[in-house]
């Protein structure tokens, strides 16, 4: 027995933490997109409750483990775990209408992680500003409507106002209230990620 | 053996052990007992290395916990409280075979472990079946399985009682009680002794972080007054 | 839904890592040539693919509805103009071919879904991405499979406790943030004990991997994806 297990490496014990960590999130997320949808006044389209874990991956996570944990739930979605919105799967997503917005998750995760932690250990994100805040997750929402529209007006060949009028319009006051939910629960301090 | 000399451990410079030496040799059933808050959990997170001590050494047949991790880490199964959360596959098997895995054995071993450690739980042909599917008491089961196929010379457990019913609570205790008769060490932190108490060979009791009681059953429930313990009635 | 389902089709019994090359090479010719001739034959030979997989076209359809909306949407949107002739029948074409590749895409992947158990799948990543990324991808591919019920449930008990209350007569931000920061402490708490439970079990880079072997049937299969995936260069 002790000549086979000279040869494993074990995973370092705080590496395990953030890995649990990311993969659990992961889960999260996909629960939250089937699960997660709730009306809002004025909009056509239901809040889901998906992005709003991206948002909180980076800000509880850190720059590297947020993307990775969108990384993980992009996978399962691929393999064909039900986690895309309303319960889809399949590699076809990755490329399909909505891929755009898909890939622009890890970005998002790990533009929020490196404006609110930096490169260095993770802090609790309950105290920063909310200025800050606020402009770390307005830049994510930027870059999830500038790749998911440009990649829906090439896949499908429309022009970009077209796209613009598909896929950001009818989404925008449901972001917006995520945005400000998710300043929300930070600001409610109740989970300290160190 | 398991070894504590003289072991102190502090978080945030709260004192949660404090000065604990103790023994548990192979084969032995050992109770561990003392209210929520009494050190139980971090005593047994030292076992195998999840936790440091501050001062003083643990060490698993007689090396020290930190030398080794991967050696105290097999030699101790631990299993904890909440046994949904421990579970790394969806299914029976998958899950079981994850500690051999890891220890890099060959695909027929792990297969043997696997049917061994199932029937050990009284689960063996189980190995397809859905862990979601499974009862509470079939769950702490598997989790006990998937401790016992890394084939450990102690077994620790946390609590794994919590939201079994008694007769589940009952069946998981037996296959304890065979398992140390068959020569694996058993350390089993509980504050509800009912039941336990006849099947032990020691009790270790703990208050604040010390060690208060040491000795066989029949000495050590009449000191146990006041610890918060449920003790067998009658 | 869209699942894994038993079955012993064609597609069960290949290799995991056959089934994912044929689904990029179909789609990376599907992207690169929207013209009616080329989607003609990826036509067909979805309908290869998915009857080799047992899968039903009318619950595959139901399951990408929302996409499905999506996608018949475009080419309406693509067609109107503001002014004179009101609708730009070219445009619209070109919009209706580009959003037809996009579900033969997505008919192809359902095949890969009904066919392939999440194992095999974290088999494929563990054997086809090499070192730790592979590692930590397919072990976590696992651990949201076996997470993704738990959640759900602790999503769908925290509304049903809040809408106990009427936490439902609420404001928007309100209901979101505090089924958020629920959701979030709950998961963390879980993710905790998970973490518990790998070190435990001695988490490792290098474990035993799951077996994997391809057939004779797999061969042809695989020289079709490359000669899919060449296609796209041409």
């Amino acid at each position: 027995m002790a000549t086979n297990q000279n040869s494993v490496e074990r995973v370092d014990d705080a590496v395990v933490r953030s890995f649990a960590r990311a993969a659990v999130l992961a889960a999260l997320m996909g629960a939250a997109a089937v699960v997660g949808s709730i009306p809002i006044p004025f909009s056509p389209v239901p809040v889901s409750l998906g992005v709003l874990v991206v948002y909180l991956m980076g800000l509880y996570l850190g720059p590297v483990w947020g993307p990775a944990s969108v990384g993980l739930y992009l996978t399962a979605g691929a393999v064909g775990l039900p986690v895309f919105a309303n319960g889809a799967s399949g590699i076809g997503v990755l490329v399909g209408d909505s891929a755009g917005y898909l890939w622009a998750y890890p970005i998002a995760a790990l533009v929020i992680g490196t404006l609110i932690h930096g490169r260095g250990k993770l802090e609790n994100p309950a105290e920063t500003s909310i200025p800050v805040l606020a402009v770390a997750l307005l830049t994510a929402l930027t870059i999830i409507y500038a790749l998911g529209t440009v990649w829906l007006g090439y896949v499908l060949k429309v022009s970009m106002i077209e796209a613009v009028n598909l896929a950001v319009v009818p989404f925008i006051p449901g972001d917006l209230l995520k945005i400000v939910a998710t300043i929300v629960i930070v600001k409610g301090g109740r989970i300290d990620p160190t | 053996m398991i070894e504590f000399r003289a072991v102190s451990h502090a978080f945030d410079d709260v004192p949660v052990l404090e000065d604990v030496s103790l023994s548990i040799d192979d084969g032995e059933f050992v109770l561990l007992a003392g209210a929520n808050g009494s050190g139980k959990t971090t005593l047994l997170r030292h076992c195998n290395g999840l936790l440091t001590p501050d001062s003083g050494t643990v060490r698993v047949d007689g090396t020290p916990v930190e030398d080794d991790l991967i050696a105290a880490r097999s030699s101790v199964g631990m299993v904890f409280q909440h046994p949904r959360d421990q579970f790394v596959s969806a299914t029976v098997g998958a899950d079981v075979a994850f500690g051999p895995e890891n220890l890099g054995l060959k695909r027929a071993e792990i297969d043997r472990r696997v049917d061994a450690a199932l029937a050990a739980v009284n689960m063996a042909g189980r190995g397809d079946d859905r862990i979601d599917a499974l009862s509470g008491g079939e769950q702490s089961r598997v989790a006990i399985a998937g401790a016992l196929a890394m084939e450990p010379t102690h077994l620790v457990l946390d609590e794994p009682f919590t939201g079994l019913d008694d007769p589940a609570r009952r069946s998981v205790l037996e296959r304890l009680a065979s398992l140390a008769e068959d020569g694996t060490g058993v350390l089993l932190a509980t504050h509800d002794l009912r039941d336990v108490c006849e099947l032990a060979d020691r009790v270790i009791a703990m208050r604040d972080g010390r060690v208060v009681v040491d000795g066989p059953p029949a000495n050590a429930l009449d000191d146990l007054d006041g610890l918060e313990v449920r003790v067998p009635s009658g | 839904m869209l699942t894994y389902e038993p079955d012993d089709t064609f597609a069960h019994r290949l290799d995991p890592r056959t089934k994912l090359a044929v689904q990029i090479g179909f789609a990376a010719t599907a992207l690169a040539h929207p013209t009616p001739r080329a989607l003609l034959v990826l036509s067909a030979l979805t309908g290869v693919v998915m009857a080799g997989a047992g899968v039903s076209l009318r619950r595959t359809l139901a399951a990408y509805r929302f996409a499905l909306l999506v996608l018949a949407l475009a080419p309406v949107l693509s067609g109107a103009t503001l002014g004179a002739p009101w609708f730009d029948r070219a445009a619209a074409t070109a919009s209706g071919l580009a959003s037809y590749r996009v579900l033969l895409v997505l008919l192809v992947s359902a095949a890969y879904v009904r066919s392939t158990p999440v194992r095999d799948s974290r088999a494929a990543i563990q054997r086809t991405i090499p070192g730790k990324p592979g590692q930590l991808l397919g072990i976590g591919v696992a651990l949201v499979f076996r997470f993704l019920p738990v959640l759900r449930g602790d999503l769908r008990t925290i509304r049903e406790a809040m809408a106990a209350r009427l936490g439902t007569e609420r404001g928007a931000v309100d209901r979101v943030s505090t089924i958020g920061m629920l959701g979030l402490s709950r998961a963390f708490d879980r993710a905790d004990r998970l973490s518990l439970a790998l070190q435990a079990r001695c988490f490792a880079w290098n474990p035993t991997l799951p077996p994997l072997a391809f057939s004779r049937a797999d061969y042809p299969v695989l020289a079709v994806a490359v000669v899919l995936a060449c296609s796209a260069f041409i």
